[in-house]
Order: C-alpha cells, then sequence, then structure tokens
C-alpha cells in the first residue's frame, strides 16, 4: 500500500500542486478585497441601510449604496464548476491514463493488486479534493459574511452564494471526481473521458441550479396576510414571484384578480370577490441550510453510487 | 536446476478464457505443466493465445473455466504476486518518469528489490538513468521493462515478445542475460517469441499453442530426438500414417516429405533427415492438412 501511495503521489504532485496554488490565489484575492469591505463598512456609509431587498441609497446623491461584491461572486462561480474542473482534470485521468497507456498492468504486474492500486490513488485524489473544495467553501463563507444578506451586499439566495458555499461545495467535487473517475474507466481514450466528465458533471450542475430555482427539493412556505392588512415584508426571504388572494373557502387565486398595491381599491375588489385574505410564497433565510443538505445528500449519494459501480467494474474492466 | 521439489512453473487444468462472455474462445482446453527451473518457449502463430496464456499466469486476466496455477499459486494474489514477473507484449511504462524513477518505482512498488540487478540491466543496454523513458528507443524501453521484470527477482519469469524490438546484439546479450538469471538461481523463464533460431538455441522446453490450444508441451530435446523428416515414394504414405504421427507432409509428383513423430522402428524406404527444432516447430504452427504447399508462402505464414 505504500508504494502504490508513493506512485499516487508521485502522479497527482502537479494537479495537486495547480490546486494549492489556485487556493492560495484565491486567499489571497480574499484577504485584498474583504479588507476594502470592511472598511467601506466601517465609514459609516452603510449604517442607515435597513435589511431587506430593497436598494439602500447614498443620502445626498440618491444613488444606490452597494459594495462591491463582484469578484466574491467570481469565488463562488469558481465554486459551482469545481466539480467539473476536478472531475475533468483529475477524475478522467486517474483511471483513463493507465488504461489509455496500458500501464495499469505494468503497475499489476509488480507487487499491487487491483484493490491497492484502485484505492491508494483514489483516497488520494479524494483527500486532496475534499481539502481543496472545503478550504475553497471556507473561504468564500469567511469573505461573505460581513456582506451576507443585506440589500449592499450578497443575499442568501444568490446563485454564487447558494450553491457556491458550504457543504454542498465539497460533496459536488467529489462527485466531479467519482464521475470522472468511473468515466475514466469505462472510456479507452481520457480525451474521451473527459469529454464525457465534461458533459456529466455541467449537466448534474445545471440539473441542480434548475432545481433551486423551481424549489423542487425545497418547497416554499405560504405567507399569508388575513385581509388587505399589509403583507408582512419579504426581507431576507427567497420570494417565489408567487402572489395571490384566498377566498373564505380556501380557493387560491392569483394576484391578478386584484391587481392593485392596496388601500380601498384593492380592498373594494377583494370584497367583490369574496377574499379574505392574501398570500405570497418564500423561502425563509434558514432554507438556506434545507438547500445545502439537499445538495449534500443528493451529490454526495451519487459520488459514493459512483464510487460502488467503479469498484465493481474495477475486476472486469482492468 | 532445482531439486525435484521444486513447484512446476506453470500448471493448467481445462483452461478456457474469452474476453466477451458471447466471444470466441482466446484459450480452450489447455491442459499442461511445465516444469520448474525451465526455459520455455511459448510458440504460436498470432492469435493462438500466447499473450492472453501469459496474462492469465501474470494474474491481469482470470480464467474462464478450469484453472491455472503458477508456481502453486493462484496468479493474481499477493504471493504470486511477489514471485511472478511479466513483461507484456508492449512494454507499457510511464512516459514522463525518467529511467531513474521508473527503476525507483519498481522498488517501491515490489516486496523485494534488487537494484543492482535491474541498474546493470539498464546500464548494459547504455540507457541514461536520467533520460524519459518516453524519449527513448522501443529497443531502450524493452531494457528498461526488463530491468523492472529482474529487478523483482522473481522466481517465473513470464516475457512476451521480448526480442521484438531489439536489434540482433542486444537479442543475443539479453538473451544471454536471461541464460545466466537461469542457470545462476533456477529461475523459470516462459518467454513467448517469433524468433525460432534463437528459441533453438535457448530453450529447453517448448509450449506449442494453436487456435486456442496446446498442441505440444514437452522438452525441446525429447521434440527434436522423437520427430524425423522423412523422404520417399508417395504409395507409402498411407502405412506411415497408421504407425506413426505424420505432423506436415507436402507432395511433390510421386515425393513426399513428410515431418512425423516417431513411434516405433521406420519400415519402408525413406530418406531420414533429422530436424532442426525450428522445422519441428513450423511444422506444427502450420495446418495438419496443407491446402496449397508452395514452399515460399508457407515460410512467409509461419515467420
Amino acid at each position: 500500500m505504500k508504494g502504490s501511495l508513493w506512485l499516487a503521489w508521485r502522479q497527482q504532485r502537479v494537479s495537486a500542486g495547480i490546486g494549492a496554488a489556485a487556493l492560495v490565489v484565491a486567499v489571497a484575492v480574499a484577504v485584498y478585497f474583504r479588507s476594502g469591505m470592511l472598511d467601506a463598512l466601517h465609514s459609516g456609509l452603510f449604517d442607515h441601510c435597513a435589511t431587506g431587498p430593497l436598494y439602500c441609497t447614498r443620502s445626498d446623491t440618491g444613488l444606490p449604496l452597494l459594495l462591491d461584491v463582484e469578484p466574491l461572486k467570481y469565488l463562488g462561480v469558481l465554486n459551482i464548476a469545481l466539480p467539473v474542473v476536478i472531475g475533468v482534470f483529475w477524475g478522467a485521468p486517474l483511471l483513463g491514463r493507465d488504461r489509455e497507456l496500458g500501464t495499469h498492468r505494468l503497475v499489476l504486474a509488480q507487487g499491487v493488486s487491483r484493490g491497492q492500486w484502485f484505492a491508494s490513488r483514489f483516497a488520494l485524489a479524494a483527500a486532496t479534493t475534499i481539502a481543496l473544495s472545503g478550504l475553497l467553501a471556507g473561504v468564500f463563507s469567511w469573505w461573505w459574511r460581513p456582506a451576507a444578506d443585506r440589500s449592499y451586499g450578497l443575499f442568501w439566495y444568490d446563485n454564487t452564494a447558494l450553491s457556491g458555499s458550504g457543504p454542498r461545495v465539497v460533496a459536488a467535487a467529489l462527485f466531479g471526481l467519482a464521475a470522472g473517475t468511473l468515466l475514466g474507466l469505462l472510456a479507452r481514450r481520457v480525451l474521451a473521458a473527459m469529454g464525457l466528465t465534461l458533459l456529466a458533471t455541467g449537466v448534474t450542475t445545471l440539473l441542480l441550479e434548475w432545481t433551486h430555482r423551481a424549489r423542487l427539493l425545497v418547497p416554499p412556505h405560504t405567507y399569508v396576510s388575513a385581509g388587505s392588512v399589509p403583507k408582512a415584508p419579504m426581507g431576507e426571504k427567497w420570494s417565489t414571484g408567487t402572489y395571490g388572494l384566498i377566498t373564505a373557502s380556501g380557493r387560491h387565486d392569483d394576484v391578478l384578480k386584484c391587481a392593485f398595491p392596496s388601500g380601498t381599491q384593492l380592498k373594494e375588489c377583494m370584497a367583490a370577490h369574496g377574499y379574505v385574505a392574501r398570500f405570497y410564497k418564500a423561502n425563509p433565510a434558514g432554507d438556506y441550510w434545507a438547500f445545502q443538505w439537499t445538495d449534500t445528500a443528493v451529490l454526495g449519494g451519487l459520488a459514493v453510487v459512483l464510487t460502488v459501480v467503479t469498484v465493481l467494474l474495477l475486476r472486469r474492466r482492468v | 536446476m532445482t531439486g525435484p521439489d521444486a513447484p512446476d512453473a506453470l500448471r493448467a487444468t481445462g483452461l478456457g478464457f474469452r474476453y466477451r462472455r458471447r466471444g470466441g474462445w482466446a484459450l480452450r482446453d489447455c491442459e499442461f505443466t511445465v516444469p520448474g527451473g525451465r526455459v520455455t518457449a511459448l510458440v504460436g502463430r498470432n492469435g493462438a493465445g500466447k499473450t492472453t496464456l501469459l496474462h492469465l499466469a501474470g494474474g491481469l486476466l482470470r480464467p474462464g473455466s478450469g484453472e491455472l496455477r503458477a508456481l502453486d499459486a493462484v496468479p493474481g494474489t499477493s504471493e504470486a504476486r511477489a514471485r511472478v514477473a511479466l513483461l507484456a507484449q508492449d512494454k507499457p511504462l510511464y512516459p514522463r518518469f525518467t529511467v531513474a524513477d521508473t527503476l525507483l518505482m519498481g522498488e517501491k512498488l515490489n516486496f523485494s528489490w534488487d537494484r543492482t540487478t535491474a541498474e546493470r540491466t539498464v546500464r548494459e543496454g547504455g540507457v541514461p538513468l536520467h533520460a524519459r523513458v518516453g524519449e527513448l528507443s522501443p529497443g531502450r524501453r524493452t531494457r528498461v521493462a526488463l530491468a523492472l521484470a529482474l529487478g523483482k527477482r522473481p522466481e517465473l519469469l513470464l516475457l512476451d515478445e521480448p526480442l521484438a524490438d531489439l536489434d540482433p546484439v542486444a537479442r543475443g546479450d539479453i538473451m544471454a542475460g536471461l541464460m545466466a538469471e537461469a542457470a545462476e538461481r533456477g529461475t523459470s523463464i516462459v518467454l513467448s517469441s517469433h524468433v525460432l533460431p534463437e528459441i533453438e538455441e535457448t530453450c529447453d522446453w517448448v509450449l506449442v499453442l494453436r487456435d486456442g490450444r496446446v498442441e505440444l508441451s514437452e522438452d525441446a530435446y525429447t521434440v527434436r530426438e522423437s520427430h524425423a523428416v522423412l523422404t520417399g515414394h508417395a504409395d507409402q504414405a498411407d502405412a506411415l500414417a497408421t504407425e506413426h504421427t505424420v505432423v506436415q507432409r507436402r507432395t511433390a509428383g510421386r515425393q513426399l516429405t513428410a515431418l512425423i513423430r516417431r513411434h516405433g522402428p521406420l519400415h519402408g524406404a525413406w530418406h531420414v533427415e533429422r530436424p532442426r527444432l525450428e522445422d519441428i516447430l513450423i511444422g506444427y504452427l502450420q495446418d495438419v492438412e496443407p491446402r496449397h504447399p508452395a514452399p515460399a508462402e508457407r515460410t512467409e505464414a509461419a515467420a
């Protein structure tokens, strides 16, 4: 086992080095921009701003006040793309390179068994992936925290924050690695394996983004306000964009039946149609963790399944 | 030579293998024993199953039916891996590794490692240790791959076409090195090769495969002694076939030339010649019933 681990490190040290360099760059960028962000927050310019999705404006010029969160979003995008990058450049060649060159025969003809050959290199790649993705997700959270859920910052439901932070980043990276490894074992050429991995991990990533938007896995709450009294403020909740009216019998109708903001017109319209309450659907801020854990379970589960399939195919394919 | 207690190098019973579940058999009903301490020539035409057999013995493949034992161990188990070395036909090596790295890999991956032997094998070929493997000529790559196999100090050395990429001088050197290894340490060697003259000089056991079946597994000396090339009148052909095994025959007009395996004394008017091992092997590799025996074609087909 020690020998095959040596070989695994010898073959993966360049990838590990590139990963470490990327991490160092991310940390440096985060330190630089975060300190700038803290300076802006401490300047007192944002002190009068309320929480909530509405823009906060400068008292003198009336222009919207915003923190510079663009670099933070780029880090979030990197974290979202992590399963694709790791799957294509680390997973696909992990077994695929040996399969293409026939060098697995060289390794297996030495004192190394199939199990050791796979286990040592996959364990090393998985450990590096966990460390890299965990640290990148941590850097994002650390950078994001002062600007989290502020109109001038970044709300929890922004794609880059929801999918670019937390444990789901680690699970997604492991899924990418497992998918690439399996496809590397199945395809005869590394390049083909890389293309297939790009497709598989890319589609999965986009599909999960879609489930977020459609609230498929974490259904929204319905917030009801009686009569025409003002609705509970949206605040840091993630609106689905569904607003409506409720009759005495409990029927939910679209908001366009009485498309008036408030006041007497609304009251009259509601009375005319027999509406007794209004509602909207949104996910509260606490659902950040519901999204995180469902994603982690889905991606982690997929990673485990793909790894098990790889192990089962190992005997037949190699 | 090792003593009588030494385990057989290879022992197959009812061995069969096919690459796909519904595909044809690459090896079928193979039943043979190769004693330990021998230098065995594994001979067969392209697609006869030589590489499959060596991969099965090296533990890279698992038998589809029957069983194969290498030094009494199941190929692929840690016991077998420690004692058997395999040099695959395409000499797979990591192209980005230097020669020194490759040898270091051998040291790290094997239970025991003889650095002196490995480095000597490489140095004798004039291969620089700091060169990248991917930039070496195929012959030098073979040297490096062979150094990996020898550095392991195996009890059974399986070589798949080790001579194919080598120049005649290197061939001689490497074969001499292998013979010395076999003589000094009693290493059993099984090598597949199409270079039949080399085999004649070095091998003392022959294993002939044809279409996935074992045609011959016998001591080389016995093979040479028991076969004869006869030339005589074609009328005697039937009588000959009843007494001896006709391996190969060729008729030109009324004259018959036949390679036979003798069972007892010869009767009839024959001109008898002692064949070379090479000729006997070619006889076995060719069809039993040749269709259109044109001598030039035959040599080509067997090459």
